[in-house]
């Protein structure tokens, strides 16, 4: 097996965990919060049996609406975080002002160790990608807020320039730009 | 010698399933995401003893999902139920659906009055199936149908609607079935 598909394989895991578990996490939490009666039920025959109850419709809009957004800001935050950090570490390269202004706001350790491949903001983005299509989706169906549906849509486009921007980073790294050397 | 073949043998045969298993690491949790989205379903108001649900009729959406059938609603208001769906563009065919149950937690035997259509009359035949009876609600050529049932004390009925068209729908339709229990 090659070691990018090892690697791939062993970075997915995470996000996979984390776009579950902020949805259902979002649910439970969400409905604890304001008290409202929950039940889960296997009735329903597809891929999976067990679906979950509310009484009313309004509480099932909204608790599906931030569960979703739940979802998205828990996938969201770890890429930005990646995206991020790649870039100051790009830029600390090229600019000197930039690690001045990185130890002013005592984020030395984002630059000390050059830690993100693009295959990891590859795999994050891509599961961004696919929740912010469910969340467009279910705003299609009218079963989420139209905000969260924005917001998804914002972030997916912001998120895909990030991706694209630490991809030409790397095939820099392959293939330097000729100009800046001859 | 043999050790290098049989590695490079479980490489080339290991690749094909490492790539399915990436692939899973995204579908997996899609499906679940999709599946874990709560639905509307009205709880059994169970009393102090849990013996009893209340006395009344209870009509509640099954939900789920299906290929045309979306945005499946349940309200209830001046004493008339009302189940709104969108129904996607389809191919020529038969589709069905549980999509309501209804309860008669009262002593006594009730009638409903049943009713449904499009908005605009699309060639389509709409047809509810209670208890293996058919209903037809509206022909291929518009005209619609009230129907008067029955419904025995202390049951559960699944109210399946089923949809017949002969030539594909290009577009997307609303659908409303109307239900008012009569006194």
């Amino acid at each position: 097996m090659s070691t990018l598909l090892k690697r791939a394989l062993k970075i997915s895991l995470v996000p996979a965990i984390i776009m579950v578990a902020g949805k259902a996490l979002g649910i439970f939490v969400i409905s604890a919060i304001h008290n409202f009666p929950i039940e889960v039920g296997n009735d329903i025959s597809g891929f999976f049996s067990t679906q979950i109850y509310f009484q009313d419709e309004v509480v099932t809009y909204f608790v599906n609406s931030l569960s979703d957004f739940t979802m998205l800001i828990s996938l969201a935050v770890p890429t930005i975080y990646l995206i991020t950090k790649t870039a100051l570490f790009q830029s600390t390269l090229q600019n000197p002002k930039t690690i001045v202004k990185v130890t002013k706001f005592n984020m030395l350790k984002w630059i000390t160790r050059d830690d993100t491949t693009f295959l990891m903001i590859f795999v994050w983005s891509a599961f961004l990608w696919l929740t912010a299509a469910i969340v467009i989706k279910n705003v299609l169906l009218d079963r989420t807020y139209s905000w969260i549906g924005i917001v998804a849509g914002i972030l997916v486009l912001f998120v895909g320039l990030g991706a694209l921007k630490t991809f030409e980073v790397q095939v820099n790294k392959v293939y330097p730009n000729s100009n800046k050397y001859y | 010698m043999n050790k290098e073949k049989i590695k490079n043998f479980t490489k080339v045969v290991l690749e094909p399933f490492a790539f399915g298993l990436l692939a899973l690491l995204f579908i997996i949790p899609a499906i679940t995401v999709i599946n874990l989205e709560p639905i509307t379903k009205a709880i059994k108001d169970i009393n102090v003893l849990g013996v009893t649900n209340k006395s009344e009729l209870q009509i509640n959406a099954i939900g789920g999902s299906h290929i045309i059938f979306r945005t499946e609603k349940v309200q209830f208001l001046d004493n008339i139920y009302s189940y709104t769906t969108t129904l996607l563009g389809r191919d020529s065919g038969r589709y069905s659906k549980p999509i309501l149950e209804i309860v008669n937690n009262k002593e006594d035997e009730i009638s409903l009055e049943i009713y449904g259509s499009t908005n605009i009359p699309t060639g389509s035949d709409f047809t509810i199936i209670i208890e293996d009876q058919v209903y037809r609600l509206q022909g291929s050529q518009g005209n619609t149908t009230t129907h008067k049932i029955s419904f025995v004390p202390k049951k559960k009925y699944v109210v399946y609607l089923a949809i017949e068209n002969f030539t594909s729908i290009q577009f997307d339709e609303s659908f409303e079935l109307s239900i008012k229990e009569i006194e």
